[in-house]
């Protein structure tokens, strides 16, 4: 029940900020739907007529994935860096449940309320483009959950990092770029990339919502791939999570900014 | 008495920024807390007392040296011993500015596993003991530094739990609201047997609320005792001798030679001599010293003394260790 009570705390504190913020939330949502609006001006004018309609559908669907895993990756790294320098982040971790436990809770918290987000973005966007992609929850819902799973892992260690070095700001810049390129890149030019946090599922959602595949089709083995992914990276992540706490206990490193 | 918390032996250094130096923060420091108590923790700036506090807290690994909560060794069990603690360390930036009074109590009893209808009773309770009431739908960013301190002690309340830490609880707060949080704290202790540790540099604070205190200086504890016993002993110890007389060089030679604290003021028409005896044979060295040249001694008074002066002895040194072991 406790594990309950935090996630709820968390939803709560999660919600009631992004009300209070809600100028910077706006700003947030209008940057994202100028990208993509840039993007598909850039498809119009200077892509192939031929494919223009599958091209479109590609950059819904990348643009999307990209938005999701930015705020899920990056924004337990910022969420660290900003309790640091309110002073919070020391009372957290006195908490019996463990710090780790607060930034789950944060994420799980943080990443349902951006998929809502993700949601009228990505509607907007096909009403946008005059694109109507294949919504089927039922298949997208278990890929996603996965997905997502391996990015916690991810943000895990982003966190850890922002534990240690605090001012990891420059660096989740340049790993917008880098989640960029790897949502865009398509899984049939580099196979190997199957095995990063989140290539696998971002292709398969490529695959259900383009290609219009039901779960069914999608196979066990593609999801055996994503499961794999998903705990091990959760786990990885994890790991350098409370190796880096113990560090930061270790130099006094909890309450510097 | 029951133990609650026992700290053991310990070490804790840090390395220098640059080179690879390191700076002994704690050494050695031991002492234990009983269920109940206040103990002040005292000591100059750098001394190593917030180091020692975060320790118990869980936020610091020690190098060596072990810390028990209620009997629980921290490093094998700290989410349980845990339990048993909460603190306030950073007063009003241990909160989140953007959320309301009531949202700030809920959100930290939710990181602690405890639902909203659970602590309603609870903090209630709180914001009625810390005059809050009208203020618990205003937001943290908007209340006076008094009334966040305030907020951020009734957070450590809420958790329930056996130890509170406070480090530096009335710093930068009026004194109407100090004395307030002195009253509060003191109802803690007396109506739910809570124990407190605090570190502060308000003496007055330390001296009306403490039972006990433990000063550190330089990472080592320097005392250990209860407050009015260190009081007792250094007004017993401090004199206001009047003389008839000035004294002479050679006298005052001889003064500086077997006593190491001491004030003589001889620009007056009666001289005066303020000194510390840590030993009651020294008052015949004294009086040796006046014979030589027949120096008569009109008055002799014990000297009032408060416990800030008491702090800045035993930190200069004055026969600090004689004190530790004393106690």
């Amino acid at each position: 029940m406790s594990w309950l009570h935090l996630l709820k705390a968390n939803f709560r504190k999660e919600y009631i900020e992004l009300k209070r913020y809600l100028p910077n939330t706006m700003a947030m949502i209008f940057t994202f739907y100028f990208i993509f609006l840039g993007m598909f001006a850039g498809i119009q004018v200077i892509g192939d007529p031929s494919v223009q309609d599958v091209n479109t559908q590609y950059a819904i669907v990348n643009y999307i994935v990209w938005f999701l895993a930015m705020v899920v990756m990056q924004d337990i790294g910022w969420q660290v860096t900003n309790e640091s320098m309110r002073g919070t982040l020391e009372q957290l971790s006195m908490s019996p449940m463990g710090l780790w436990r607060i930034m789950t809770a944060r994420l799980v918290a943080t990443t349902s309320i951006n998929l809502i987000i993700v949601v009228v973005l990505l509607y907007i966007s096909m009403l946008t483009a005059g694109q109507w992609l294949n919504i089927d929850v039922i298949a997208i819902a278990p890929i996603l959950i996965l997905t997502l799973i391996s990015m916690f892992g991810v943000g895990f260690m982003i966190a850890g990092i922002s534990i240690i070095l605090k001012q990891v700001q420059s660096f989740l810049q340049i790993l917008q770029f880098i989640l960029a390129g790897l949502t865009f890149v398509p899984l049939s030019v580099a196979p190997f990339l199957a095995y990063l946090p989140f290539v696998k599922g971002v292709d398969l959602i490529r695959y259900v919502m383009i290609d219009g595949a039901t779960l069914s089709q999608i196979g066990v083995g593609n999801f055996l791939i994503l499961a794999f992914n998903a705990i091990f990276y959760f786990i990885l992540g994890l790991v350098c999570f409370l190796y880096c706490e113990r560090v930061a206990m270790h130099k006094g490193l909890l309450a510097h900014y | 008495m029951e133990t609650i918390v026992d700290v053991n032996h310990l070490n804790k250094s840090y390395k220098m920024r640059r080179g690879k130096e390191h700076i002994q923060a704690v050494n050695d420091v031991s002492f234990k807390v009983q269920k109940g108590e206040i103990l002040g923790l005292l000591g100059p700036n750098g001394a190593g007392k917030t180091t020692t506090i975060k320790m118990i807290c869980g936020l610091l690994i020690p190098d060596s040296g072990s810390i028990s909560i209620k009997g629980m060794d921290l490093s094998k069990n700290k989410l349980q011993g845990l339990q048993h603690i909460s603190a306030v360390l950073e007063g009003n930036r241990n909160l989140y500015w953007r959320l309301t009074v009531r949202e700030n109590l809920e959100y930290f009893a939710g990181n602690r596993g405890k639902s909203r209808k659970e602590v309603y009773g609870r903090i209630e309770e709180l914001l009625e003991q810390f005059n809050l009431k009208g203020k618990e739908h205003e937001l943290v960013n908007r209340l006076s530094r008094g009334m966040q301190q305030k907020l951020a002690i009734a957070v450590a309340l809420l958790a329930d739990s056996e130890v509170i830490l406070l480090d530096e609880p009335t710093l930068g707060i009026d004194i109407e609201t100090g004395y307030e949080v002195r009253q509060i704290l003191r109802d803690i202790v007396e109506k739910s047997n809570r124990t407190i540790i605090l570190s502060s540099h308000d003496m007055d604070v330390i001296q009306d609320l403490c039972d006990r205190t433990v000063i550190i200086n330089h990472g080592q504890i320097v005392v250990d005792d209860k407050v009015e016993n260190l009081m007792r002993l250094f007004a017993v110890r401090s004199y206001t001798i009047t003389l008839g007389q000035p004294l002479t060089d050679q006298q005052e030679i001889l003064l500086q030679q077997e006593f190491s604290h001491y004030q003589y003021s001889a620009d007056r028409i009666e001289p005066i001599l303020e000194i510390d005896l840590a030993k009651s044979e020294n008052i015949y060295k004294l009086f040796d010293i006046f014979k030589k040249e027949n120096t008569p001694v009109e008055t002799i008074d014990r000297s009032t003394i408060n416990f800030e002066q008491v702090f800045m002895k035993i930190v200069k040194g004055e026969n600090g260790h004689e004190l530790a072991s004393s106690s």
